[in-house]
C-alpha cells in the first residue's frame, strides 16, 4: 500500500514537516491542510497515483514547529512561497487546499498565480457570504466539535471511539492557538471578493452538502468570484470532505489530470 | 520587623448580580443571557454595595478595592474606574485601589488618563493593580487572546511612558502607534501611584512583576501555590536590584465574623458556597480561550487535574483558600497567621460575599473593623520609638 515519506524542511529558521508520496513527470500536487493536522492525510493518497504529492504541515500545526511571527494568512502565503523555493518547485503546481488551507491557497493564487497550474478548493474558509456565515470554530464546545466537522455517522463513530488523552488536548489547544493568531478577530478576508476575480488559473470548488462549518451555499459565491470555476458538491459529506468522500478525492485527481 | 507592625486592611467588593440564572453548569459568564438583568434590582445593588464600601472608609479600613469583569453575573463592574469615581466622591481617607481594568482590553493612553484623573480627584489616594483579565473577558471583548500577554506588556510600557516621560512623546509598538502620547491630566502622586501586577501563578507574570519592580498579587489559587509564587517573586526582584518589602505582596481573604463560631458558619456558609460554586464557576473552554494560556501551563494543569473540573467543597475551602468563619479572636488569629506566612502586610478582605444580604455585609464589615482589626494591631510587637 502506498504511504508517505516524511522529511523536515527549514523555512526562515522554522522547522516544518513535509509529507510526500508518489512520483511522476507532471506537475506536482501540493495540498494545504485545514485547521487540524492530527488526523493525518491517508485519504489523499490516491492523488499520488502517477503524480508527486506534497503535503507540507503548517507552522504551528502537527509535527511542524511554531513560528511566533505568523499572525496572518498573508504570513502563511509568504511561508509557502519560500517553501516552494526550498523544494525546488520552479514550475507551476496543482494546488489543492482544504478549509483553512483553501483560504491560504486562494490568497496564494491571488498573489502568486504564476506558480499555480490548477487550483482546487475544498470547502475553503475565508470568504464572507452574507446570510451563510462560517461557523465560529472557537465557540464550538470541544465535545461537540466532531459533530460539526463530520456528517457521516459511521465516520463520526470511528473518530469518537478513541479515548481523548491529555497529550491530544494539549496538541489541540496548540493548534487552536495557532489558528487564533490568524483568525480570532475575523474568520474571513473582507476583501477576498474584490481580489478573487483576478485569479486566472482553472479552478474547481468542491463542497460537502452537509457541511456545518462552511455552509454549502458558499460554494456558489466562490465559483462566481473565481469566474471560470467548476463546482462539485457531494451528498452526505460534511466539512472533512476528503475523509468522508473518496469521490471528492477522485474528482480532484481527474481535474488535475487534465492538460493545461 | 514583623509584617503585623504595618498591616493595611483593604476592603474589596466584587459587586455580584446575585439573581443567577439556574441550570447553568457552565457558569454565569460570557454567553449568559443578559435578558435576566433587572435594572431596578441593579440600582438597589449598586446603592447597597457602594454604601458597604463607604462604610469601610468610615470604619477605618486603609483601602477600598474595586475590580472589573465583563458579561458576567459575577460582577456589576464592567468599568472599575466608574466605581472608583463614585467612591472618591463618598470617601475622604481610604486609599482607592483599582484592581483593575485589564489594560490589554482597552487603549493604554485612555487608561493612563482615567487613572490619573482618579488620582488627582482623590488627592493622591489611588493605587493600581493590573490584571491580564480572565480568559472569559477575551470572549466578549474584541481582543485576540493569543496576543493577550504581549499586548498587556506593550500597554504597560505605554502607560508608564505616558506617566513618566514629559509629553508629548511618540510610541511605536506592535499593537499601538502614538504620534502624540500626551495624557492630560497626569497623576497626583509622583512619579505615579503604586503599581501591582495581579496574576494567577503563571511563571512569566511573576517574573514580569519582579523584573519591573512592581508589586505582585495572586488571586484565587491554592495558598501553597501562592506562597511559592511569592518566594519566586522576591528572589527575582532581589536579583534585579528592586527593593521589595511586605507591602509588595497583596494577599486576599474571605472572613466572616460573628458572636460565635457556629453563628459565623451558619450565617456565612451559603454565601461563600454560592460564590465559589455559582459565581466563580466557568467552563474550561471559556476559562482558556486559544492562546490565552501558555501551552506548557495547560499541560501542567491537565496533569494535575486529569482534565476534570475541581469540585469545590466546603471542607476543601477552609484549607485551600483563605476563608474563615469565627469569633473576632479566631478570625484575628487566622488573618495574622496568613499575613506572616505570606510575608505580606497588605491584605484584601472580601466581607460581602456572593448573595449575602446587605445587613450581613454591614455586620461583617463592622465587626471586622471594630473587633478584628484592633486585635490584630495589638498582636504586633511593640517597637520603641525614640523620644523626640
Amino acid at each position: 500500500m502506498r504511504n508517505y515519506t516524511k522529511h523536515d524542511v527549514i523555512i526562515d529558521g522554522v522547522r516544518v514537516e513535509v509529507l510526500e508520496a508518489g512520483r511522476g513527470s507532471g506537475s506536482p500536487i501540493v495540498y494545504l491542510h485545514g485547521a487540524a493536522a492530527s488526523p493525518g492525510f491517508e485519504e489523499l493518497l490516491p492523488l499520488a497515483e502517477g503524480r508527486r504529492l506534497i503535503v507540507p504541515v503548517h507552522p504551528g500545526f502537527g509535527a511542524s514547529d511554531d513560528d511566533a511571527r505568523i499572525d496572518s494568512i498573508l504570513d502563511y502565503v509568504v511561508h509557502y512561497s519560500a517553501l516552494f523555493n526550498q523544494l525546488g518547485l520552479a514550475e507551476p503546481v496543482d494546488l489543492v487546499g482544504h478549509s483553512l488551507g483553501g483560504w491560504i491557497s486562494g490568497l496564494f493564487t491571488v498573489l502568486k498565480g504564476h506558480r499555480v497550474r490548477r487550483l482546487a478548493l475544498a470547502c475553503p474558509a475565508g470568504l464572507h457570504v452574507p446570510g451563510h456565515p462560517t461557523t465560529d470554530l472557537f465557540t464550538i464546545p470541544p465535545e461537540n466539535l466532531l459533530r460539526y466537522l463530520v456528517a457521516s455517522p459511521v465516520i463520526l463513530q470511528s473518530m469518537t471511539s478513541a479515548a481523548v488523552t491529555n497529550e491530544m488536548r494539549v496538541a489541540r489547544y496548540r493548534e487552536m492557538t495557532s489558528l487564533a493568531r490568524i483568525m480570532w478577530e475575523r474568520d474571513y478576508e473582507p476583501k477576498f471578493d474584490q481580489w478573487l476575480p483576478g485569479v486566472s488559473v482553472p479552478a474547481l470548488v468542491l463542497w460537502g452538502e452537509e457541511d456545518r462549518i462552511t455552509p454549502v451555499q458558499q460554494a456558489k459565491h466562490w465559483a462566481d468570484k473565481l469566474g471560470c470555476a467548476e463546482t462539485a458538491t457531494f451528498a452526505g459529506a460534511g466539512h472533512l470532505l476528503f475523509t468522508e468522500s473518496p469521490d471528492a478525492v477522485g474528482r480532484v485527481a481527474a481535474f488535475f489530470a487534465r492538460p493545461t | 520587623m514583623s509584617v503585623l507592625s504595618d498591616l493595611q486592611f483593604y476592603l474589596m467588593h466584587f459587586m455580584p448580580y446575585s439573581d443567577v440564572v439556574p441550570g447553568r453548569p457552565q457558569g454565569q459568564w460570557v454567553d449568559i443571557p443578559n435578558t435576566h438583568f433587572d435594572p431596578a434590582k441593579g440600582t438597589k445593588l449598586y446603592k447597597d454595595y457602594l454604601d458597604e464600601l463607604a462604610l469601610g472608609d468610615e470604619l477605618g479600613f486603609d483601602g477600598l478595592v474595586v475590580n472589573e469583569h465583563h458579561s458576567t453575573f459575577y460582577s456589576l463592574m464592567p468599568s472599575c474606574t466608574i466605581a472608583a469615581g463614585a467612591l472618591i466622591a463618598r470617601t475622604r481617607r481610604a486609599k482607592i485601589c483599582v484592581f483593575g481594568t485589564p489594560i490589554a482590553l482597552t487603549y493604554p493612553h485612555r487608561l493612563a488618563e482615567e487613572y490619573a484623573m482618579l488620582d488627582v480627584m482623590s488627592g493622591g489616594r489611588l493605587e493600581c493593580a493590573f490584571p491580564l483579565g480572565t480568559g472569559m473577558e477575551y470572549w466578549v471583548n474584541p481582543v485576540n487572546p493569543s496576543f493577550a500577554r504581549e499586548r498587556f506588556r506593550e500597554s504597560m510600557d505605554i502607560l508608564m511612558q505616558a506617566w513618566t516621560q514629559p509629553g508629548p512623546t511618540r510610541y511605536d509598538g506592535r499593537f499601538f502607534h502614538y504620534k502624540y502620547l500626551n495624557p492630560f491630566p497626569l497623576p497626583y502622586q509622583k512619579p505615579h501611584p503604586k503599581i501591582y501586577v495581579v496574576g494567577s501563578g503563571t511563571e512569566d507574570t511573576i517574573q514580569y512583576a519582579a523584573e519591573k519592580g512592581y508589586g505582585y498579587s495572586q488571586v484565587f489559587t491554592p495558598v501553597a501555590q501562592q506562597l511559592k509564587s511569592f518566594e519566586n517573586y522576591r528572589a527575582t526582584a532581589t536579583k534585579h536590584g528592586h527593593k521589595h518589602d511586605a507591602n509588595s505582596i497583596i494577599i486576599s481573604a474571605m472572613p466572616y465574623v460573628a458572636e460565635t463560631k457556629e453563628k459565623a458558619v451558619e450565617e456565612a456558609r451559603e454565601h461563600v458556597l454560592f460564590y465559589f460554586q455559582k459565581l466563580l464557576r466557568t467552563s474550561a473552554q471559556m476559562n482558556s480561550p486559544p492562546g490565552y494560556m501558555p501551552v506548557d501551563r495547560l499541560r501542567k494543569r491537565l496533569e494535575a487535574t486529569n482534565g476534570k473540573d475541581m469540585e469545590i467543597t466546603w471542607e476543601a475551602l477552609n484549607t485551600i483558600y483563605r476563608t474563615v468563619q469565627g469569633t473576632p479572636d479566631e478570625v484575628a488569629e487566622r488573618i495574622a497567621h496568613w499575613c506572616e506566612e505570606a510575608g505580606s502586610s497588605k491584605i484584601i478582605l472580601h466581607l460581602h460575599v456572593g448573595d449575602m444580604p446587605h445587613w450581613k455585609a454591614v455586620k461583617n464589615i463592622t465587626l471586622f473593623a471594630e473587633e478584628v482589626i484592633p486585635r490584630i494591631r495589638r498582636m504586633a510587637p511593640k517597637t520603641l520609638v525614640a523620644a523626640e
